[in-house]
Order: C-alpha cells, then structure tokens, then sequence
C-alpha cells in the first residue's frame, strides 16, 4: 500500500492542480448554467457533476498506478472491448434525438465512443511500438494504423455522432506522427481523406450538413440553425473584459443560449460571459497547462510507449479543447464535442480523467525505481 | 518547469506537436481577443438589443383650474381588464393565439357576463408586436364590474386589473369650447420612437385650452425596460421611471359666471322651430380677463376617451349644427346696430355729431339714387330723434343720415380704435379678425366703388361689417372703462408640476381712446338709457339694483334658407365702475331686445345676485 502512495505523491502536481482547478470550475459553471434566477427551480446537473468527479478520482488513480506497459499489453482486449460496445450500442442503444450513443441502464449511461477513444490510444500506441523502425516507414504500417482507427470510427458515424468520430483523427495521424510514420504517407492519406470528403457529404445527415453550412455563414439562418452559434458568439462578446459576473449571464439566464445544451456544448460560452475574457484565457490558460504537460510527460516517458500513449491523450484533449472553445466563437463548425473536464456528462469526465491518469501513469513510471 | 525538464526523448516531432498545440490555443486566445475585447461593445449592444424592452409610459396631463381653484379638467383612474397574452398558454400550430386568447376571453365574458368586442387582427397584432404588454380588453370599468372580477379572475392566467389615467372633465361640457379635448398624438416624436421599443404615445391637445397649453400640461414621459426570454416573454423588470405629471394651468374663467351664462344661453327664448346657435363672452373690463365664454350648442369633451363609442363621438363631429365650433371666438357675425355706438363716437369727434342736433324719422329715407328706400327698423317713424334717443331707441335713419355726414373713414378709424377688424390676440383658439370694410377693399373684393349708401349700411353695423361676440365684448369693455382696449386673456397662470410658475399672464394695454371723456361718456349715458329707460330697446337686459348701459342689435342676414336675425346684446355694469363687459350673440334670434338682451340680462343678475326688472310684452322687433 505504502508503494501505491509513495507512487502516488510522485506524480506531476502541476497537471494535478490544472486538473482539479478545472473541476472545481466545471462544478460552479454548470450551477451556473442551470440556475434559472432566484427561488426559480432548477436542474441539479452540478450534484451529478460532483458524483462523476468522486467516481472520476477512483479511475484516475487506477490509470495513474497500474502501471501502462502492463495495460498496455491488454491493449488487443481493450480495444475488441470497445468495439464491442460500439457495436452493442448500435443494437441496444438508446435513441436519443435520433442517434443511439447511449448505453444505458435507466437513468444511468455511458457513451462507448469515449471508451473507444482511450482503447484506440492504447492499441494505436502498443501497434506501433512493435514495429520495427523499418516498418513504420512503410505503407503497410500506415494502413494497419488507419485500419485500426477506421473501424470504431466507421462505428460511431453511424450512431451518428461526428465530433467524437473525428476524434479519432487526430489522435491517430498524432501517434503516427510522433512513431515516425513518414511525412510524405502521412500527406497522401491527407489528400486521400480530402478527395473523399465530397463523398462523405453525400452520406452527412441533414442536421450535420446545416451545422457545416451555418459555420461557413452564420447569418444564413439565423433563428435556426444560427440561433446556437450567434447566441453562443452574443453571450462570449457581451462578456467583454471582466464579464457579468458569477450566475448574471443574461445570455445564459433567459435562455438565448439553448438550455438542453448549454451545460455540456456551451459552458465555455457561460464562463466567457460570466467571467469575459479574464475567464476564457484562464480556461485556455489551464488547458495549456495541461497539455504542456502532456508533451513534457511524452519527452520524459522512459520509453517509447509512455511517449506515444502521452501523445495520444495530448492529442485527444487538443482537439476536444480546440474544437468546443472555437465553436462557441464560430472558429469551428457546431459539434457536441464536450469540453475536457469541463462540460457536463459522465462518461467524458471519467474518459478525461482516466487520460489524465494515464499521463500521471507515464510521469510516475518515468524512471525505473 | 514544462521549459527546464530535460527532453529525455528529444523528438523534433514531439516539439512540431507541441508547436502546433501552441499555436492553435494563441489562435483561440487571439479570437477570444477579437470577440471579448475588441468587439464587446457591439456583442454587448446585441446582447441588450434582444433582452432588453423599453416601454414608454405616457405622461399624465397636468390640471386646468378656474380662477378659485375649481377643477375644470383633470385625470381619474380608468379600471381596465387586460390579458397579458404571453401568460395565456403554449402557442403552436395547433393552438392559434388568436384561439387561445378566445377560450380564456370567453370564461371572463360569461363571469362578468360582458361581451368581448375584440377584434381578431388585434389579438394577432398585439401578439405579434407588443406581447409583453397588456392588452386590454374592457376599459373604464364600473365598481361593481371591477369587484366582480376581483372576486372571480383569481383562477384566470393572464387576466390582470390594470389602471390608466384617463382625462376627465369634472363639470362636463362646460366651459367645453374654452377647455378643448384631447386625442392620441399621432404624430409620434421620432427620437423617442427609436428610444423605446414599445411606444405608448402620449395624448395632445386637439383644441382649446389643450391644444394652447399642451407643452405646459403634457409632463414628461416615463418609461420602464423589461427583459424578455427568446420567446417573447417578460422574464424580470430592469427599471422603471415614472411619468411626470405635467403643469396646472389657471384660468381666468369663473367657473360660477360661466355655469350662469350657459344656462342663460340655453334658456334663450326662440321662436318655435330655431335651433340655440349663439356665443356670449364676459369679460372683466379693468384687466381683460374673460370670466366666461360660453358657445351654443355645446358638447361633452369627456367622450373623446378611450372606451366611448366611436358612434357618439362622430354623432357630434357631424352633428350639422356644428357644437365643436367654438362660435364665441371662431365665427363672424354682422354685429348690427350693437355697432351704433362706434358711429356715434366717430361723429361725436368728428363734429358731424352734436348732442343737441336733433332730425326727424319718418321710418325711410332716400339715399343717393338707391331704388328703394332706407327704412328704420320702426317703419312707423321715431319723429324728432336726437343723439341720444338716437342710441336710446336704436333709430336708424338717424345713423344713415349721421353716419354718411361723418364719412367712411372716420367710422372704419373708430372701429379700428375699437378693436374691429384685428385679432383681438386671445391666447386660446383661433383668432378672427373680423371685417372693417373700407372703400379699397371693396374695390379689390367687389371691383365696385364705395357708395353712400354703403356708409349708411356701415354706420348701422350692416354693410359688409363682421366682428366675433369676443370682438363685441371687447368694444363694450373699451366703452365700459372710459377708453382702455385690453387684450382679451383666458390663461391666467401656468405652474409646473412642482409648483413653481413658469407663466403668469399680465394684463395688456392694446389701445387707449384718445377722444375726448366728455364725448365718451356721452355714450356711456346713451347706453345706460337704452336699458334702464322703459323705452330703451335693451330694457329687458335690465336688473333691479345694478346700472346695467348696452346696446341691442338686429342683424339681418341673407340665408340660403331665408333671412334670418342675428340678435345681439352688448353691455357693462355697474354703469359707473364697471365690473364686467359682456356680448350676448345668437344667431337666428328675433331681435336683439327680444332674444339677446334677455339673456345678457339673466347673465348679469346671476353675476350680481339680483333679480330682473320684470318686462312684459312689447314689440317683437324692438332692435
């Protein structure tokens, strides 16, 4: 036990710190987010928040003391786990407006999308650690690599649920990348996604194709379609410099910003109007610090795979952070991409948390004690 | 810490990653930049441009007083049942607004056992345009209508009791021609239209003492912001500035005298089958104040509130007989031998005129080479007819003969002098010159030159010679005071809400008689005769106790009807200190003596509190 806890106390606190400073956050943005006024009932999603944090802690320090080369050699069953799943939920899911993402039993659920997001992290890395240098630079590896990715992506577009699905993307090409897959096959598979886009329109859902069409033009719509982006923009300028201040923002208060939504997709929104630009650059800070760290615990790994696997989670975060905090600003197209630790929901709390985990895993096993 | 670690692996694709990361969080930093800092205002203006509503409340209009404080006009609460739509229930495809609002109307209908007269487009309209305000549906309630709503709406969504003020009229239609009306502006001040998302417009002045004093008696408008959700619903007020009251206005009116000539002038006796057409103006003759003016017939200016019928308002908007005209100050009438007494100055100065001249009348007179005669009024003759009697008993050949040896201009100068022919500058209502004719102007009007016989005419107050009854009025008071024209005034004093006077109107000087007392007098004297002597035309203006000097007219008028009379009545008392100056007009009268002066005569004994020399019989067309 003493082991596990000296183990413990040598993670990086840093990471720590930015992590929990984003919980706390998250716990009061989603109060504020559900607060309706005064004596007004509301929707006690920041009580959950604070149960998936608890559960959130026991995952973290799992991921964080198992240690990730003995994970990662169960890397094959994790990720047939998760595809699993993927494929249970596309039978058995719930359908909630129109996507079966959920697996559920009453009010509980989970989303095997974030799951197969850490699985495909594990299997991609502990794939490409046993290739040989050679092999790596070679195209077969490359297919393997997408393969491996293609097929819980394939899964999750048909839930429908794009954002995570793109996810997966970056943090493959990400792994790819940094294993030392050439840059000239990294660029043709580029071109290649890229000549296929057009034929990827074709099999988008109405909704996804308005969400694209409005990115490009906000105004096209704006009491449709719009209405989420201009709100969204409305409540972040309103904002300014210092904000409205804690559980004032109008934006958020009556509603322009969409209340279903608000607490997972559009709390940045919240905190940027509450909090202005002071708030949103702590929140950017925060991520920064995060995944800073990630990248310093990849240098640091004591060996490749500590190094990809650290990658793979940076990766993961970047582009969840990236994609949400510009969205709200219209930078990026509309996507239920949660805000890591942030937003609202379980299961991406505990897929964040477990990440997080294993980037302390990484750090604490850097050196061979 | 992140810099100093030592890169174990130092992997330059792991620092291109960390490169790229590094990039992408400054570019969002940098939009956040964009978005927060420099384009706060314009996402701040947005932000408050959605959620925010100003409202505009009207201001109340300000109180307008008698001379002793009596409230001719001021507000009360209007008790009205409105519906706040948005309250009423989920609209959809389904469920019309229009639908819904009916269901909910129909339940009150029946409790109250009222009907809705609400249209369907309005329901919509105010929807569409004002759904955050109320919408009222019945207005100006009676107590026990209010108590029956108070005891059954409780279970009712979106039915409120709501309290407007509304401008009342306490002592109804008097006075109605002095205090005017008021209607909703629709002229709307722009700026303000801009200010304000809902516009509540303020009520204006149409006539009258509204209309003059609007800016002092409109007040300022408040107003509140409310904020709405996306749906249109009011969420929470933001903040509210009441209306002001606007400023009293204090009249010089009496509210007593002018009730006594109202009713003087309903009571005038008509030949059967003559409607009451007639103005009369009291005036102080010392200041220029006018203590009453009253027009017949009269309306009720309390209909034009919201909530009267628009039938009953357009039954007196096209009622022929035109009550909304205020004839007193907006009508032109020949004033007739009322007019004598400026011939007989004009020729006293002149010398055409001496008190001791007398001439015989024999009831006609040749003039020129008129075709017919010049007849008296008395076509029996008068006989021997001095200056005096001349006035005394109104005889008209006298004039004809006087009048042409004294000459046109002498006559138009005097009238002049009087204040004929000229804005008398009243500060209320239209102001009519009148008519003086000269012989120019009947060269340009009528391309004809200037007779004798049209002196004649003049000299009797024929010819083409107008003057309003606040003219007439204002002569008299000129004769009544010894040779001081004032200006005729109604607004005494204006005080601002809070009490401070803003206006206080001084008596003005308009003309001083330079001809002589004696010559004044003298026709001072005739007057006094002419009402108090029994054989004076004007001896039913006559009140027991108080020295009562007047002149009477009968002025002959081509209608197409038919000739009709325009009586007259003109006069001042107490003869030697003149406290009031008055005319007396009504339009299809039998004579001045028969029709007006009775009436100047009920005037002055309730001005005075004394009773009228009983006059019986007499002939029906004394002038």
């Amino acid at each position: 036990m003493k082991r596990y806890i000296d183990s413990l106390m040598r993670m990086d606190w840093l990471l720590f710190g930015a992590m929990v400073a984003l919980a706390v956050g998250s716990v009061f943005f989603i109060y504020s987010a559900s607060y309706r006024g005064p004596g007004e009932p509301m929707p006690h999603f920041y009580r959950m928040q604070i149960v998936w944090f608890g559960v959130g802690v026991i995952v973290y320090v799992a991921a964080a003391l198992i240690d990730y080369r003995l994970l990662c050699q169960w890397a094959a069953v994790w990720y047939a786990m998760a595809v699993g799943l993927l494929v249970l939920v596309l039978i058995a899911g719930a359908k909630v407006y129109g996507a079966r993402r959920w697996l559920g039993w009453g009010s509980f659920g989970i989303q095997p999308a974030e799951i197969a997001k850490l699985a495909v992290v594990l299997a991609l890395s502990y794939y490409l650690l046993h290739r040989t240098p050679q092999l790596r630079r070679r195209w077969g590896t490359v297919w393997v690599a997408l393969g491996l990715v293609g097929l819980p992506l394939v899964l999750i577009m048909i839930e429908p649920d794009l954002g995570s699905a793109m996810v997966l993307m970056p943090i493959c090409f990400g792994l790819m990348f940094v294993a030392g897959v050439r840059v000239k096959h990294l660029l043709l598979v580029t071109l290649l996604g890229m000549a296929l886009t057009p034929l990827a329109w074709l099999k988008l859902k109405d909704y996804q194709k308005d969400r694209l069409t409005v990115f490009l033009n906000p105004n096209r719509d704006p009491l449709g379609d719009g209405w989420n982006l201009n709100q969204s923009l409305i409540a972040v300028g309103s904002g300014g410099v210092s904000g409205k201040g804690y559980l004032q923002g109008t934006q958020n208060l009556l509603g322009y910003l969409p209340r279903t939504v608000t607490p997972n997709d559009f709390l940045f929104s919240v905190i940027a109007e509450e909090k202005g630009f002071v708030g949103s650059a702590c929140v950017v800070g925060l991520y920064a610090v995060i995944l800073f760290s990630g990248l310093r615990i990849a240098a640091n790994a004591r060996d490749r795979l500590g190094m990809l696997l650290a990658t793979g989670v940076v990766a993961m975060l970047f582009f969840h952070a990236f994609i949400n905090v510009g969205m709200t600003i219209g930078l990026m197209p509309v996507t239920g991409l949660p805000l890591p630790l942030l937003s609202y929901g379980g299961s991406f709390v505990l897929a964040s948390m477990t990440a997080l985990g294993l980037l302390q895993n990484v750090w604490i096993h850097r050196r061979a004690y | 810490m992140i810099i100093s670690a030592p890169f174990r692996n130092s992997n330059p694709r792991l620092v291109m990653i960390g490169v790229i990361i590094g990039l992408g969080l400054f570019i969002l930093l940098a939009d956040l930049w964009r978005v927060q800092v420099m384009n706060a205002e314009h996402y701040g203006g947005r932000d408050q441009a959605q959620s925010l509503r100003r409202i505009r409340i009207p201001s109340a209009r300000g109180e307008i007083v008698d001379r002793n404080g009596v409230v001719l006009a001021n507000n009360r609460p209007s008790y009205d049942i409105a519906f706040y739509l948005d309250q009423l229930g989920q609209v959809s495809k389904k469920q019309d607004i229009v639908r819904i609002a009916e269901a909910n109307l129909a339940a009150l209908s029946q409790a109250l056992n009222m009907p809705v007269t609400l249209a369907d487009r309005d329901v919509r309209i105010h929807y569409q345009r004002r759904r955050p305000l109320p919408l009222p549906v019945w207005r100006d309630l009676r107590p026990e209508m209010v108590a029956a709503f108070e005891e059954r709406a409780s279970n009712l969504p979106g039915a409120d009791l709501i309290v407007t003020p509304v401008r009342q009229y306490p002592l109804g239609s008097l006075a109605a021609h002095v205090l005017g009306y008021i209607g909703k502006a629709d002229q709307n001040d722009d700026a303000d239209m801009e200010r304000f998302y809902y516009y509540q417009p303020d009520s204006v002045g149409r006539q009258g003492v509204e209309r003059a004093c609007d800016e002092f008696l409109r007040g300022a408008p408040g107003g509140y912001t409310i904020r709405v959700n996306p749906a249109g619903r009011k969420v929470g007020d933001v903040g509210r500035k009441p209306a002001e009251l606007g400023g009293r206005v204090t009249l010089t009116l009496d509210a007593r005298i002018q009730k006594i000539v109202e009713e003087a002038l309903e009571r005038a006796l008509l030949s059967a089958g003559k409607e009451l057409r007639g103005a009369a103006v009291v005036l102080d003759p010392r200041n220029g104040e006018i203590l009453a003016m009253a027009s017949a017939p009269a309306f009720d200016p309390n209909i034009f509130n919201p909530g009267v019928p628009a039938a009953t308002v357009n039954a007196v908007i096209n009622d022929p007989r035109s009550p909304m005209l205020n004839r007193a100050i907006g009508a032109r009438y020949a004033p007739g031998s009322a007019f004598k007494p400026v011939t007989l100055l004009a020729g006293l100065e002149a010398g055409s005129i001496s008190p001791r001249d007398s001439i015989v009348c024999n009831g006609a007179i040749q003039i020129g080479n008129w075709s017919r005669p010049f007849r008296c009024w008395n076509t029996r003759g008068h006989g021997a007819v001095d200056a005096f009697s001349a006035i005394k008993e109104s005889c008209d050949i006298y004039f004809y003969e006087k009048g042409i040896a004294t000459g046109v201009d002498a006559i138009t100068r005097m009238a002049g002098e009087l204040g004929l022919g000229q804005p008398t500058g009243v500060d209320v209502g239209r102001d009519l010159s009148g008519l003086v004719p000269t012989p120019a102007w009947k060269r340009v009007q009528r391309g004809e030159r200037w007779w004798d016989g049209d002196t004649a005419q003049l000299a009797i107050g024929q010819s083409f010679l107008l003057a309003t009854p606040l003219q007439m009025a204002c002569m008299a008071a000129a004769l009544g005071n010894r040779g001081t024209l004032w200006r005729p005034f109604l607004i005494k004093r204006i005080e601002a809400n809070g009490g401070q006077v803003v206006r206080q109107t001084n008596p003005e000087v308009r003309n001083r008689l330079h001809e002589s007392p004696q010559n004044i007098e003298f026709v001072r004297q005739a007057m006094l005769a002419a009402i108090q002597s029994v054989d004076g035309t004007g001896h039913r203006a006559a009140v027991r106790g108080l020295s009562v000097a007047g002149k009477t007219g009968t002025a002959e008028f081509q209608m197409r009807e038919g000739r009709i009379k325009r009586a007259w009545f003109i006069g001042f008392a107490p003869h030697d200190d003149p406290q009031v100056a008055l005319s007396v007009l009504i339009e299809d009268g039998d004579s001045g003596g028969h029709t007006a002066a009775p009436v100047a005569g009920a005037i002055l004994a309730g001005i005075f509190q004394k009773k009228m020399e009983a006059v019986a019989g007499g002939a029906v067309y004394a002038d």
